[in-house]
């Protein structure tokens, strides 16, 4: 079975609320904070692996970003991904969620043919969780979201369970599909040393417009159907305050507040 | 000159700090409190190939080499201590058998070494002390086809967990480093010493009484044991003593950082006075100045050069990074005021840890005689 696994490299959690909007540009200034893989994306890596240490086939793992999106795509390999496919290109800036889908949908019909493709539920520092369900539509491939387990019938159908609000559903999908998944379905393997120095020995492809034989007014902020003309940031006009002391008695303290404040 | 790591060496940091900010950080407390062997922890940290760093690749070991070795020694001992400095004590051991062991000694015990299945440890000290290896008592008599060994080795880190320990013994006119396995008749650990700080290493005293070792496991030639051990504790010892310095401080000052952010005096962050500010600024560049002298042995001894030609660099940066550790440490107490000294804020521990380093592999003033040694001759 091939797997692709769709991942993005986002700013690290602990530094997301340090993250300030520079005046002039109206943009969030990202220098100085380091990224990482998008923490469910870890899942839907991890998820194409077992599937591959389960049946034969190869793992890709594809990005679209800026040439340190490598390094994203590096520790996909680690991980144990096989190969990688780094979508990289000036036109490729700018793109909202549609042109984003559109370069990564197209990246995948042409590198190869693939049975199944991952992504992860959400990202960390846009959150819209449509990425994968519009890649899927360009594909034309049946998708589902918010998976947290996956196995295979007899019959080769692929049976997955989909969170909901106060349950699970359980649904049969024929493949090729896309799946995007949340983070119950597995906990993310760390690279090993071994699987650290076979990096080097793996393939990682860049692909830019002219390779994919992209036009620049499909991708980017060309292609995009939105674009963001500005970030307002709000005031935050609520006092913090810390609180010191044995635990027991601040647990207390909070828990008078919080009736105080009719919160609970 | 290139100041920078590979991007392996790079992705191999990422990989130990995940590691150990998952695994390891949420039950440093309850390690600490306990104060046992974290066997469990490392079986873990030898199926990610953490231990065999430095190991030939035949033998189980990755071969990654001595600045791998130092980076996931660094960031072990950023959130605890006790498990950067099983690497270095375990790594000491390997390495002894990597350099100077048969080929049926590296087959029998490196792949399970490099695993994390089993523990070595390495024995020199005497009740009389470890600085001067001519005061050794322990004597091996040979009876033919083996050795009688009888003496008493103290403060030995690991020995109660370890499957195998070489230690030093004279022999004839010499010193030579023997190997005994646990179980072994004769070879008894005896007791378990209590210590301040790195509380999950036990550190034990063992008696070796008419105890019989075949000619097999001498390790290395016959009377040369004094420089296998002390090249085996220059490299992997002193270079591990200053990896648990260099990650305690850098553990205590994060603690300490972000607490001083967080901590309001005359309505805002104490990070705004300046007397904190420049105690905070003086951690960071005494820090990133023991990184220098901490990595570089490791880069030299990348590069092939022999561990002689390393060991003044080896001795000043173990002597540098303990003392700058133990400086730092305290440092991140007093910023936390009587929090410093809560349990639940890590940087007492922090400088409890590193206070047990002062003698590791080789007090501070041994690596002072090694340097003096060169610079005076």
């Amino acid at each position: 079975m091939n797997v692709a696994v769709c991942l993005k490299q986002v700013p690290h959690p602990d530094y997301l609320s340090k993250m300030v909007l520079d005046p002039v540009t109206k943009r969030l200034r990202r220098e100085g904070i380091p990224l990482v893989i998008n923490p469910v994306d870890r899942n839907a890596i991890e998820t194409g692996i077992q599937l591959k240490e389960k049946f034969p086939g190869k793992v890709t793992v594809v990005t679209m970003g800026p040439p340190e999106a490598k390094e994203a795509l590096e520790e996909a390999l680690a991980m144990g991904a096989d190969e990688a496919i780094l979508l990289c290109d000036p036109g490729f800036a700018g793109a909202d969620t549609y042109a984003t889908a559109y370069a990564l949908a197209s990246a995948l019909t042409k590198t190869g043919h693939y049975d199944l493709i991952l992504c992860g539920n959400e990202t960390i520092d846009s959150g819209t969780s449509q990425v994968g369900p519009q890649i899927a539509e360009f594909l034309d491939i049946p998708h589902v979201t918010n998976v947290k387990a996956l196995d295979f019938n007899a019959e080769g159908l692929l049976l997955v369970e989909q969170s909901l609000e106060n349950g699970y559903t359980k649904v049969k999908v024929r493949l090729p599909a896309l799946l995007t998944v949340n983070k119950e379905i597995n906990k993310p393997r760390i690279p090993s040393v071994i699987g650290i120095m076979e990096v080097a020995g793996k393939s990682l492809k860049k692909y830019g417009l002219a390779e994919l034989n992209l036009s620049a007014t499909e991708v980017g902020l060309s292609g995009s159907l939105t674009q963001t003309i500005e970030i307002i940031e709000t005031e935050q006009k609520h006092d913090g305050g810390v609180l010191y002391g044995e635990p027991a008695q601040i647990a207390k303290t909070v828990g008078a507040r919080l009736r105080e404040l009719q919160l609970i | 000159m290139d100041f920078g790591f590979t991007r392996e060496q790079e992705l191999l940091r990422k990989s130990v700090r995940d590691f150990a900010e998952a695994e390891i950080a949420p039950k440093a407390l309850e390690l600490d409190k306990k104060g046992e062997f974290e066997s469990e922890l490392v079986a873990k940290m030898g199926q990610l190939g953490l231990i065999g760093l430095t190991s030939s690749k035949e033998f189980g070991g990755s071969g990654m080499g001595h600045v791998a070795r130092m980076i996931a020694v660094e960031e072990l001992s950023r959130v605890y201590p006790s498990l950067g400095f099983f690497l270095q004590t375990g790594n000491l051991l390997m390495y002894a058998i990597d350099s100077f062991g048969t080929l049926e000694q590296k087959n029998k015990y490196l792949p399970a070494l490099n695993k994390g299945a089993k523990t070595g440890a390495f024995a020199v000290t005497e009740p009389s002390g470890g600085s001067d290896p001519s005061t050794i008592t322990t004597i091996a008599k040979t009876d033919g086809s083996g050795y009688v060994i009888n003496g008493r080795k103290t403060y030995i880190s690991h020995a109660d967990v370890a499957d195998v320990t070489g230690f030093l013994a004279k022999s004839g006119e010499g010193l030579t480093v023997f190997l005994v396995e646990k179980g072994t008749p004769g070879y008894e650990v005896t007791r378990r010493e209590a210590r301040l700080g790195l509380r999950s290493v036990p550190v034990n005293e063992f008696v070796l009484t008419d105890c019989r070792l075949p000619k097999e496991n001498i390790l290395g030639a016959e009377g040369k044991g004094i420089g296998l051990a002390i090249t085996s504790i220059s490299v992997m010892g002193r270079t591990g003593a200053a990896g648990v310095a260099l990650g305690a401080t850098e553990g205590a000052y994060e603690a300490a950082l972000k607490f001083c952010k967080e901590r309001i005096l005359y309505g805002k962050s104490i990070t705004n006075l300046q007397s904190i500010q420049f105690m905070l600024v003086d951690m960071n560049t005494e820090i990133e100045a023991a990184k220098w002298l901490y990595y570089r042995p490791g880069c030299l001894l990348d590069q092939g050069k022999n561990p002689r030609e390393v060991s003044v660099d080896i001795a000043r940066s173990k002597l540098y990074c303990v003392d700058m550790a133990i400086r730092n440490c305290t440092k991140a107490v007093q910023l936390m005021g009587a929090y410093g000294l809560s349990p639940e804020y890590h940087v007492e521990r922090f400088l409890r840890d590193v206070l047990e380093l002062l003698s590791a592999a080789g007090t501070q003033e041994v690596m002072r005689l090694t340097i003096g040694g060169t610079i005076t001759r």
